[in-house]
């Protein structure tokens, strides 16, 4: 089958970029060829801001909850196409097929949340702030949104933003990331079936030239981006330069510590899918487990046991539980981390380069890892790999583990196994990361509570979803006023 | 093959259902099976919402923080032989419904507790086997 070519989505039309340059886009199962994409370029993107830019008069006039009604149409769609849209995600990223249909419902639930705009984008009033004066705060849109998507979840991220932001009357550019374009094309269709006014969601496709057309445009009055941690500073800095809101949003190094009192046996299906769930190319992921005082022994015996069930292969196979990574290249680049680990020192317990799918012998796939006796100095131990590559450290106390984890300059989740809600009170209390996992290995927010970290894993203010989202995408109008 | 995932149970119910409703639905077009065609057409009817009911609950109640592995559960254990249902008398009908019927309350009351961590697709197939319960009850009757 020929590669399907992607295309932009501007004004409600499908249109082919300006760019005259393409790379593939493989099945990382397979690695086999499936689609041809455009690299973009700025002009691309200055079409879809001027589709956006002039749609926004008539869009910001529609009364919420007409546009709630589109959302309500959307979100039906979604459903009728879900198994579609889960089929597609996982056949362009590789991940397992339930994990494709538990990400479109996240996607989904976005949608859900952001449907209560009558409720949540209401402001607040007050009668006589001084003698005769009322004062009231509504709130505004504000033009024109983008977007800069990340691989890792093609469904859901850039709907952590999009419906936010035309649910309160703004206008949006969705860029979605060049690994991974074929999922938001999907979407994009289901969009344009429902009928959104023409211009109001738009999608451009392309690389470092559509990323920097977005940051530089004038036009473009707040980005929202999920991806590394370089990337985020550079997006959070270059947003500052040009005077766009920007919530910026980077990488992890995630640490799951399990204490002495755990109840290993109940822990143990939620601490693999922490380290191997998305083939750890998540930002929630654990990435360095420590076993603290007396249950090292025990914990690494069990944890690497259970991990050698771990079933990889095609994630469309629905007895995969982890799929490829998403490319050779970052295959590569996880396996590198491996002979540094080995280099460093680390024991390497359980090797995932080994692996070999029957069937599959050009897909991208690593089986899990594992070192133990990996101290907090090592790379493997501060650098985010995004891989099933496990860590472990052993600690003697939970000061132990409160001092590794804030110092590791990333802050975005960390978890705790414990019986105890002491140690869980004092564990959530100290820790800087923002997402907390007390018996929970993916401490992952849904729509209705913010998504986000602290330290270098983002940078903004103003989280993914949850109920502050309707602050990033509206202005607070303050009225103060007296009638004679 | 394992069912070691959310999505390989549910997608083994649809598959179970989608049998069934081919079983009553072959059936239900014999002359042989007389006094029992109502039966099987309330069967076909009741098959099709069961499929509904199924996909629903896979699309609605899936959610990667609880995703985890199931262990111990497999599909050989629900397997049954696939027969033609043509050139069947009525008894013959009658005796296969009953091992079908019989499958599904097994396989799906153990699905419920294999998934009982997730209490909306437990109760969904907690709400399955007792249909087939009442199934196997009806199919007895007209024994």
């Amino acid at each position: 089958m020929a590669p399907t070519r992607i295309r932009n989505y501007i004004d409600g039309e499908w249109i082919d970029s300006q760019s005259t340059s393409f790379t593939d886009i493989y099945n990382p199962a397979k690695g086999e060829k499936i689609a041809l994409f455009p690299v973009g370029t700025a002009t691309d993107v200055d079409m879809a801001v001027q589709a956006a830019k002039a749609a926004f008069p008539y869009w910001r006039e529609t009364p919420p909850l007409t546009r709630a009604r589109y959302l309500f149409r959307l979100k039906e769609a979604f459903e009728e196409n879900f198994d579609e849209i889960s089929r597609t995600l996982t056949i362009e990223h590789g991940k397992a097929i339930d994990e494709a249909r538990g990400e479109v419902r996240r996607m989904i639930e976005n949608v859900e949340h952001a449907t209560g705009v009558t409720t949540l984008m209401c402001g607040y009033t007050l009668e006589d702030v001084a003698q005769n004066i009322d004062c009231y705060g509504h709130r505004q849109p504000l033009g024109v949104f983008g977007c800069i998507a990340p691989y890792n979840f093609p469904a859901m991220v850039p709907w952590w933003f999009l419906p936010y932001a035309v649910v309160t009357g703004n206008t949006f550019v969705l860029k979605p990331s060049e690994q991974v374009p074929m999922t938001q094309s999907k979407v994009m269709e289901i969009v344009d079936e429902v009928g959104f006014p023409e211009g109001v969601i738009n999608m451009v496709h392309g690389s470092r030239n559509v990323v920097n057309g977005m940051l530089d445009h004038p036009d473009i009055v707040g980005i929202s981006f999920v991806g590394s941690t370089p990337t985020a500073r550079y997006i959070y800095q270059k947003c500052g330069e040009t005077g766009k809101r920007v919530q910026s949003l980077g990488g992890a190094k995630n640490i799951v510590a399990v204490m002495e009192d755990a109840d290993l046996e109940r822990s143990m299906p939620s601490l693999l899918t922490s380290f191997y769930g998305c083939t750890g190319q998540r930002c929630l992921s654990g990435s360095i487990l420590v076993a603290v005082g007396t249950i090292g022994d025990r914990l690494v015996k069990q944890f690497t046991d259970a991990s050698h069930n771990v079933s990889v292969g095609d994630g469309l196979n629905e007895q995969t539980f982890m799929g490829p990574l998403i490319s050779k290249e970052h295959l590569a680049r996880v396996t590198g981390f491996i002979e540094k680990g080995i280099e460093e020192g680390a024991e390497l317990i359980m090797d995932g380069r080994k692996i070999k799918v029957e069937g599959y012998p050009d897909g991208y796939y690593l089986g899990p890892t594992i070192f133990d006796q990996v101290n907090g100095d090592m790379s493997i131990a501060k650098e985010e790999i995004f891989g099933p590559v496990v860590s472990i450290i052993r600690t003697g106390s939970l000061d132990d583990v409160v001092d590794l984890i804030n110092s590791r300059g990333f802050a975005n989740a960390a978890s705790i196994y414990t019986s105890s809600g002491k140690t869980a009170r004092e564990f959530k209390y100290r820790i800087k990361p923002s997402m907390v996992g007390v018996n929970i290995g993916i401490a992952a927010p849904m729509s209705f509570f913010p998504f986000g970290g602290a330290g270098n894993s983002m940078f903004g203010d103003i989280k993914g979803h949850g109920q502050e989202i309707f602050l990033f995408y509206t202005d607070m109008k303050v009225v103060i006023e007296r009638w004679f | 093959m394992d069912l070691n995932s959310f999505g390989a149970v549910l997608t083994f119910a649809e598959e179970i259902e989608q049998r069934d409703l081919q079983f009553y639905t072959d059936a239900a077009a014999e002359e042989s099976v007389g006094v029992h065609r109502d039966m099987y057409d309330s069967f076909i009817r009741e098959n099709k919402k069961n499929i509904s009911l199924i996909q629903r609950t896979r699309r609605e109640n899936v959610t990667e923080m609880i995703l985890e592995p199931i262990r111990h559960f497999y599909r050989k254990n629900y397997q049954l032989q696939e027969n033609p249902a043509e050139g069947n008398d009525a008894t013959a009908f009658l005796d296969i419904a009953n091992a079908r019927e019989r499958r599904a309350f097994t396989f799906y009351t153990d699905g419920a507790d294999k998934l009982r961590s997730l209490a909306e697709v437990s109760r969904s197939l907690k709400l399955l086997a007792k249909k087939h319960k009442r199934r196997l009850k009806l199919i007895n009757n007209h024994a």
